[in-house]
C-alpha cells in the first residue's frame, strides 16, 4: 500500500481524501491498470505537484481527482463527500462548484471572447447574465487582463490566454484547482508569470493539485508525489 | 440554461459557418416557399372563383344547353314551359355572341348578349346611367343597348346616353351604362353589350336561346327547382347530356372540395420536401458534433450536464429549421407576388398556412435534430478533451 500525508496535517477534514483507487481498462483484449491502488490526502492550502513520466498514469489520476471519470474501485471523498459512484449530472455539477480546470493547451474555446470564456461555468451554474458578467470582469482584472475582455483567444499570446483559463477556474470560487501541464505550451519567461500566479494564487488560500513531468514546474509546489506505474511515492514535504 | 441564452450560443454557431447554414436550410427552405407559393396561388384563384359564384348569388340557377343531335337550342315556348314551376320567381333567357361596336371612328369588339329586362335584377346587375332593358323594348323589338363602362371608355362616349352606336353595321340607341363589375378569371366585366332578344336575329343573325338565367325565390328551393329542371330537361334531351344546370351552392361545395385536394396535395409535396430538408439538418449536426467534440469535452469540463449540451444543440437544430422557415417564407411570398404579376391573377398568402410551414420547419429541426444532440450529450468528457 503507498501512503502519501501531508506535511501538515491540518485538523480541518481534507479537501481530497482517495483510498485505494483503482482504475483499469480495457483496450482490445489487453487489461491496462492506470492506477493501482492510490492512496492521497490533499488539504485546505496545500500546493501538490505531482510529477511521473507519461505512462505512469498521472492523466488518469487527474481524470479521476477531477470528476472527469470514475474510479474502478477505492474511495474519493472530495470536499468531505463521496463522489466515488456518483452518476453523470452530479459529477457535472460537482465539477462546476468544485473544481477548476487548467489544461496544458488552454482550452479555450475560440469563437467566444476572453469574457465569454470566463463567464462559461456560471452559465452553467445558472448565474444571471449581469452577475456572471460582473465576476467574470472582476476575475480577469485579477490576473491582469482587465483590458482584453473582448479579445478572442487568437488575438492574445500563449501566457495570456492560460491566463484567461486560470481566471475561467477562479470565476466560480472552486475550493480545488487542477492544473494539468499548465506551462507546457509557454515559453521559460511566461512559464515563469504563470507559476508565480498560481504561488500567488495559492498564498491567498486556495489548494493546487498540480500535475507535470518538469522538475523545476514542481519545485514551486509546497509538496511532491511521485508517481509510477500508477502508484504514488511521497518525495518532499513527508512526515518523517 | 435559459431558453435565452441557449438561442445566444446557437446564434453564434449558424453565425460561425453562414454558407454552410445556408446550404443546409436549403431543404427546408424549398419545402416551405413552395407551399407558400402554392398556397397563395391556389388561394387566389378559389376566391376568384368563390366570388364570381357569390355574385351569381344563392338563389341564381343557370341553364345552358350544349347541344344533343339535332336538339341545340330551346325556344321562347319551350322554355316556358320548362320554368313553369313553384319556386322561380323570374328567368332571363340569352342569346350571346360577340359583335363589332363602332362610335364615330372608334370600334372594338365586345361580348353582346340579347336578353330580357329581368336580366339584371336576376344578376345583381346595377346601373350607372340610364336604364336597363325594359320588357316593352322586347316587346317592339326596339334597337335599345345598354353598356358596360369599359364599352364607353372605349369609344370615347363621355355621356353616352342616347347616343348611337353601330352594333354589327345596325345602328342602336344607347340606354344605360352599367356599374363596373371588376375583373375575373375570365377576363373583364366592364365590357359587355345588352340588347333586347327579339333584336337578337339583327346582330346575331340567330334567335337561338342558349342559356337560361333563372331566380329561385328562397335559397331552399334551389334543390328543389334544380331536380325539376334536371327532369324537364332529361326528357327533352332523351338523356342527361346536351344540357347542365349550374347552381351556386354545388358550385360552391366542388370548389370547396377541389380546394381541399389541392391542399392535401400541397401538404403532401412539402412534407416530402420538409423531410428531405430535416435530413439535411441531421447530417450537418452531425458533422458539427464531430467537429466540436473539443468543445463539448471543455463544456462539460466545467459543468455542462448532459441535458445542457442536448439543450444547445437541439436549439441550434431548431434555429437552422426555423431560418429556413422564415426564408421559405420570404422567398414564397416573393415567388407569389411575382407570379400574380407575370400572370396578371391574384395570389392570396395565407397567414395560416405561412405560420403552419414555419412551426414544421422548428419542427423538423428538433426532431432531426435529436440523434446528432444525444449524440454530443453522451460523449465521454476524457476522450472528447484528447480531441485536437
Amino acid at each position: 500500500m503507498n501512503t502519501a500525508v501531508s506535511e501538515s496535517a491540518s485538523r480541518h477534514p481534507p479537501l481530497i481524501l482517495m483510498e485505494g483507487i483503482r482504475k483499469t481498462y480495457r483496450m482490445g483484449s489487453e487489461t491496462i491498470h492506470a492506477l493501482n491502488g492510490i492512496d492521497l490526502r490533499v488539504d485546505r492550502g496545500d500546493f501538490v505537484a505531482i510529477v511521473g513520466p507519461s505512462g505512469s498514469g498521472k492523466s488518469t489520476l487527474m481524470n479521476v481527482m477531477g470528476c472527469l471519470d470514475t474510479p474502478t474501485s477505492g474511495k474519493y471523498l472530495l470536499d468531505g463527500a463521496d463522489v466515488t459512484r456518483l452518476g453523470d449530472n452530479r459529477l457535472a455539477e460537482i465539477r462546476n462548484r468544485k473544481i477548476g480546470f487548467i489544461f496544458q493547451n488552454f482550452q479555450l474555446l475560440p469563437r467566444l471572447t476572453a469574457w465569454q470564456n470566463v463567464e462559461l461555468p456560471l452559465i452553467y451554474r445558472g448565474m444571471p447574465a449581469g452577475e456572471r458578467r460582473a465576476k467574470a470582469a472582476e476575475v480577469l482584472r485579477k490576473v491582469g487582463l482587465g483590458d482584453r475582455l473582448r479579445h478572442l483567444p487568437g488575438q492574445l499570446s500563449g501566457g495570456q490566454q492560460q491566463r484567461v483559463a486560470i481566471a475561467r477556474a477562479l470565476v466560480g470560487d472552486p475550493p480545488l484547482l487542477l492544473a494539468d501541464e499548465p506551462t507546457g505550451a509557454l515559453d521559460t519567461k511566461t512559464s515563469r508569470e504563470v507559476l508565480d500566479l498560481l504561488q500567488q494564487l495559492n498564498g491567498e488560500g486556495r489548494t493546487i493539485v498540480l500535475i507535470t513531468h518538469d522538475p523545476e514546474v514542481a519545485a514551486r509546489a509546497k509538496r511532491i508525489v511521485r508517481i509510477t506505474d500508477g502508484m504514488l511515492a511521497e518525495e518532499r514535504g513527508m512526515a518523517s | 440554461m435559459k431558453l435565452a441564452q441557449g438561442v445566444i450560443m446557437a446564434w453564434g454557431s449558424v453565425r460561425a459557418h453562414p454558407l454552410r447554414t445556408l446550404l443546409t436550410v436549403l431543404g427546408v427552405l424549398i419545402g416551405v416557399a413552395s407551399v407558400t407559393v402554392l398556397v397563395a396561388i391556389g388561394q387566389g384563384s378559389t376566391r376568384q372563383i368563390e366570388q364570381q359564384l357569390q355574385s351569381l348569388g344563392t338563389n341564381l340557377v343557370a341553364v345552358n344547353i350544349i347541344g344533343r343531335g339535332t336538339l341545340n337550342s330551346l325556344s321562347a315556348e319551350q322554355i316556358d314551359r320548362l320554368m313553369d314551376m313553384e319556386g322561380i320567381d323570374a328567368y332571363a333567357p340569352v342569346i350571346a355572341g360577340n359583335v363589332t361596336v363602332k362610335a364615330g371612328n372608334r370600334s372594338m369588339s365586345a361580348p353582346l348578349e340579347a336578353t330580357t329586362a329581368d336580366y339584371a335584377w336576376i344578376r345583381n346587375y346595377e346601373m350607372e346611367r340610364g336604364r336597363f332593358l325594359l320588357d316593352i323594348d322586347n316587346a317592339l323589338a326596339q334597337k335599345v343597348a345598354v353598356i358596360g363602362p369599359e364599352v364607353a371608355s372605349e369609344l370615347g362616349l363621355a355621356d353616352p346616353v342616347g347616343e348611337t352606336v353601330m352594333i354589327q353595321g345596325v345602328p342602336f340607341r344607347i340606354i344605360g351604362v352599367l356599374e363596373s363589375k371588376g375583373s375575373s378569371i375570365g377576363g373583364s366585366n366592364d365590357n359587355r353589350v345588352f340588347v333586347p332578344l327579339q333584336t337578337s336575329r339583327v346582330v346575331l343573325r340567330t334567335a337561338a336561346i342558349r342559356t337560361v338565367y333563372v331566380r329561385v325565390a328562397e335559397p331552399e328551393y334551389v334543390p328543389g327547382v334544380v331536380n325539376l329542371l334536371n327532369l324537364r330537361l332529361t326528357n327533352l334531351f332523351g338523356g342527361t347530356s346536351g344540357y347542365s344546370v349550374f347552381n351556386q351552392q354545388e358550385m360552391m361545395k366542388t370548389v370547396g372540395d377541389i380546394s381541399g385536394t389541392l391542399t392535401a396535395m400541397l401538404a403532401g409535396i412539402a412534407g416530402i420536401s420538409l423531410v428531405v430538408g430535416g435530413i439535411g439538418i441531421m447530417n450537418i449536426m452531425l458533422v458539427s458534433v464531430t467537429e466540436r467534440t473539443r468543445e463539448i469535452g471543455i463544456r462539460k469540463s466545467l459543468g455542462a450536464k448532459r441535458r445542457d449540451i442536448l439543450f444547445q444543440f437541439l436549439v441550434e437544430a431548431a434555429m437552422i429549421g426555423g431560418i429556413g422557415g422564415l426564408c421559405g417564407i420570404a422567398a414564397g411570398l416573393g415567388g407569389a407576388w411575382i407570379f400574380s404579376r407575370a400572370m396578371d391573377m391574384p395570389a392570396y398568402p395565407s397567414p395560416g398556412v405561412m405560420l403552419l410551414a414555419f412551426g414544421f420547419s422548428l419542427g423538423v429541426g428538433l426532431v432531426f435534430g435529436i440523434m446528432p444532440a444525444r449524440r454530443a450529450a453522451r460523449l465521454d468528457p476524457v476522450e472528447a478533451l484528447r480531441q485536437p
